[in-house]
């Protein structure tokens, strides 16, 4: 039934802890009262027995009581034991004699017959005792003397103090006890309440079922996502590290306890986005960084505590994963467009190369194959030459390429030539440069290309050289000019034109060319577009 | 001095690779030693004859022919490669640049251009075998027959042309003014990209020089001045 209960309405962690609290308090007070109650119940009866006792003894050393119960003088008993028993608070004395025949009762109880309780061996024997025992008025703590005569017993007095006045005795004391034990329960179970009510806010209302699940949930997201996640304390401390991270920064797997090692071992020191000035002050997003000179995009978001920074959290991703991604998204997509309009321009290029041949004009036939790589070829021959850094030179033919592709046309200056990229840049990052310029200028040029009306290539103008002692790259583009107003901020990271750029490309732009002291100037193209000029000293 | 130059020519479609074949053979008389139609049959003739040169298509049946470049550094084969590939297919092109093929013929390839390149190639081969040590004015012939120059020869002045060149400098006689790019256009009413490239010409051959200044908003501006002022 409770069972039941219990799984038609699940009770909460918290709730569980103030009825186990509130039951455990229950229970202890309980035995402490009773324990308590029998100490005090126990020192009741020995103080009782031992007043008893003494009264009895009292009693039975007064000489003319002696010598009335020796003379069997009843009537001189009963004045002198009424005349004690006022001063007492017993409940009744008895006088027996040598024979524990009853002489005297201070209750009117009948004389001349034996006493009660067969209980009087011992006293006859010269003993003083105490007693409980049942006597003709019930149940009663006595205490017995023998009345000594020259070392003869010849009679006993029995002092009694009757068993329901004791309990109503007890009861007496106890009461107080009982209430301070009511007050001390109301202010424990009023403690529980409170403590589970904090327990359960501390856990953020979680059961600890849940807490344990997502914790589990949590380090298994962790270890899951293809992103590195690193959370460190103010000191620098790792706190946690995942998979992908340790496998970035080579920190061995077998390392298992990495809490409380200092991030540093592993990533070289002088760290623009870990140890920056502004790290107290704000999160910060998507900004490129290099760990361990591989280039990042990280976040660190502060780790914030009731008010109080207690650390960082640093997820990153590898950029050239990034940049690989979204590169062969957005092929795939190109590749889908173009191949249905390549389809349809070589069906119609084959009928008329079948056409030239039926009438037998070899010489236009041959003409119109030749054109239609001459000028690809052209084109690849003055790359290769002016050039001659293959993997610029295998870029440009790329972006050549793409640039046909889009319907748009690369045109090379002809004072192109490159014979070595600048010193303080590695390849990649020069090829980065021109190629995020060289994108820009034909997504912009694409965008014009759509709205105007006049339906005629977009000329992309590329002007490279180091011929001097200095590298210049020029991009223009026919495209919308940029407004005075945003052309100090399109270099900053995530600020982007395109309805679906990330606004990197122009901050790596800018970034490389910094870090190779040179500089950018932008300007207007005519009619319209835009010009980007990057010099780079050598 | 004659000198056999055997070649292998690696293309899955069998007539144009018999043209081909007929082509070299009799117009540049480089003899074909075979016709390689798939990756694996092209493999196993470099091993076999060792040829010179490879005329080397990119798509065959069992993979792409850029693998070749790979085969031939592992086995240090002595062979050079003519690259041909579909004009779609251009960024192969950069990794045939970066394997050092000796030249990139675009298909459709016209034959004049290739017995161009052939015709190049015999000459590399023949400059490199004659005496055993080779002069610097050699090598240099010889760097530059790899490194292709089929562009009309003074390719330096190329793209400049006199009158504007003077146009453009008569700006600066006379005169200690500093001038950016949009001034010279407004003046010489020439356009920006074309600008460019004469005032780096003139830094080159010392007639001007240039100054950076950090002008409105920090952004850094170029200006041209005479070099000997």
């Amino acid at each position: 039934m409770i069972r039941l209960y219990l799984t038609k309405f699940p009770l909460l962690f918290a709730q569980k802890l103030f009825i186990a609290l509130s039951v455990l308090f229950a229970l202890a007070i309980f035995i402490m009262h009773q324990y308590i109650n029998g100490i005090t119940e126990a020192n009741l009866y020995t103080n009782l027995g031992e007043r008893a006792q003494i009264q009895a003894k009292e009693i039975a050393a007064i000489p003319e009581l002696a010598l009335a119960v020796k003379k069997h003088d009843l009537n001189a008993i009963k004045d002198l034991i009424t005349l004690i028993s006022e001063q007492s608070d017993a409940s009744y004395i008895v006088i027996g004699d040598k024979n524990a025949t009853r002489l005297f009762h201070t209750e009117n109880v009948a004389i001349n017959v034996p006493m009660v309780g067969d209980d009087n061996q011992d006293v006859l024997k010269g003993k003083s005792i105490i007693i409980i025992s049942q006597g003709s008025l019930g149940q009663s703590l006595r205490g017995k003397s023998p009345i000594i005569d020259n070392d003869d017993v010849i009679g006993i007095v029995s002092v009694g103090y009757m068993l329901d006045r004791l309990n109503e005795l007890h009861k007496i004391q106890s009461y107080p006890f009982i209430i301070f034990c009511l007050i001390l329960f109301f202010f424990l179970f009023v403690f529980s309440y409170i403590f589970s009510y904090l327990i359960k806010k501390q856990m953020f209302n979680l059961e600890p079922k849940e807490i344990s699940l997502l914790v589990k949930m949590q380090s298994a997201i962790m270890e899951s996502i293809n992103e590195g996640l690193i959370s460190v304390d103010l000191n620098y401390n790792i706190i946690h590290i995942n998979q992908f991270a340790r496998q970035f920064l080579n920190i061995p797997q077998h390392t298992d306890n990495l809490q409380g090692t200092n991030l540093f071992l592993y990533i070289l020191s002088p760290n623009d986005l870990l140890r920056n000035d502004d790290c107290l002050l704000e999160d910060v997003y998507d900004r490129i960084s290099h760990f361990n000179h591989e280039a990042v995009i990280a976040s660190r978001i502060r780790l914030i505590f009731n008010d109080k920074i207690q650390g960082w959290v640093v997820t990153f991703r590898n950029m050239n994963e990034i940049n690989l991604l979204s590169k062969r998204l957005s092929q795939v997509q190109q590749y889908a467009d173009n191949l249905r309009a390549l389809r349809h321009e070589h069906q119609n290029w084959l009928a008329t190369l079948l056409g030239l041949i039926y009438m037998q004009r070899y010489e236009d036939a041959k003409e119109f194959i030749t054109r239609q790589s001459s000028h690809n070829q052209q084109q690849l021959d003055f790359i290769t030459e002016r050039f001659q850094v293959p993997t610029i030179a295998g870029l440009l033919i790329g972006k050549f390429t793409k640039a046909n592709e889009m319907g748009l046309e690369l045109e090379f200056d002809p004072m192109c030539q490159l014979k070595n990229i600048p010193n303080k840049l590695i390849e990649t990052e020069f090829m980065s440069i021109i190629a995020n310029l060289l994108d820009n200028a034909f997504t912009a040029s694409l965008i014009q290309s759509h709205e105007s009306t006049i339906k005629e290539k977009k000329i992309i103008h590329l002007y490279l050289s180091d011929a001097t002692d200095e590298h210049v790259i020029e991009v223009s583009d026919e495209g919308h000019q940029i407004d005075e107003a945003i052309k100090s901020s399109i270099f900053k990271l995530g600020v982007t034109t395109k309805s679906k750029g990330h606004g990197i490309g122009l901050y790596l732009v800018k970034t490389y060319t910094e870090k190779a002291n040179g500089y950018i100037e932008i300007n207007n193209n005519l009619p319209q577009g835009t010009i980007f000029s990057i010099f780079i000293p050598k | 001095m004659s000198l056999e130059i055997k070649a292998l020519i690696v293309e899955d479609e069998p007539v144009l690779a018999e043209v081909n074949a007929a082509f070299v053979q009799r117009n540049t008389n480089i003899k074909v030693i075979g016709i390689a139609s798939t990756l694996s049959d092209a493999k196993v003739m470099l091993e076999k004859f060792n040829p010179q040169l490879v005329l080397l298509d990119n798509y065959l049946p069992d993979g792409q022919g850029i693998e070749l470049f790979d085969y031939i550094v592992n086995k240090h084969l002595a062979t050079y490669i003519i690259f041909v590939t579909a004009a779609s297919d251009m960024d192969t092109c950069s990794h045939a640049i970066r394997y050092g093929a000796f030249d990139y013929l675009v298909k459709p390839v016209s034959y004049e251009r290739i017995a161009y390149s052939l015709n190049k190639f015999r000459l590399f081969l023949l400059r490199q075998s004659s005496p055993k040590n080779l002069s610097q004015r050699q090598i240099d012939e010889l760097f530059n027959l790899q490194t292709k120059d089929f562009a009309d020869s003074q390719k330096s002045t190329k793209g400049i042309d006199v009158l504007t060149l003077q146009r453009i400098q008569a700006l600066f006689k006379n005169t200690v003014d500093e001038l950016t790019v949009e001034d010279i256009t407004y003046k010489a009413q020439i356009s920006k990209t074309t600008v460019r490239r004469y005032l780096e010409y003139c830094i080159q051959t010392n007639f001007l020089k240039v100054e950076i200044r950090y002008g409105k908003i920090g952004r850094p501006e170029r200006y041209y001045k005479q070099a000997f002022i």
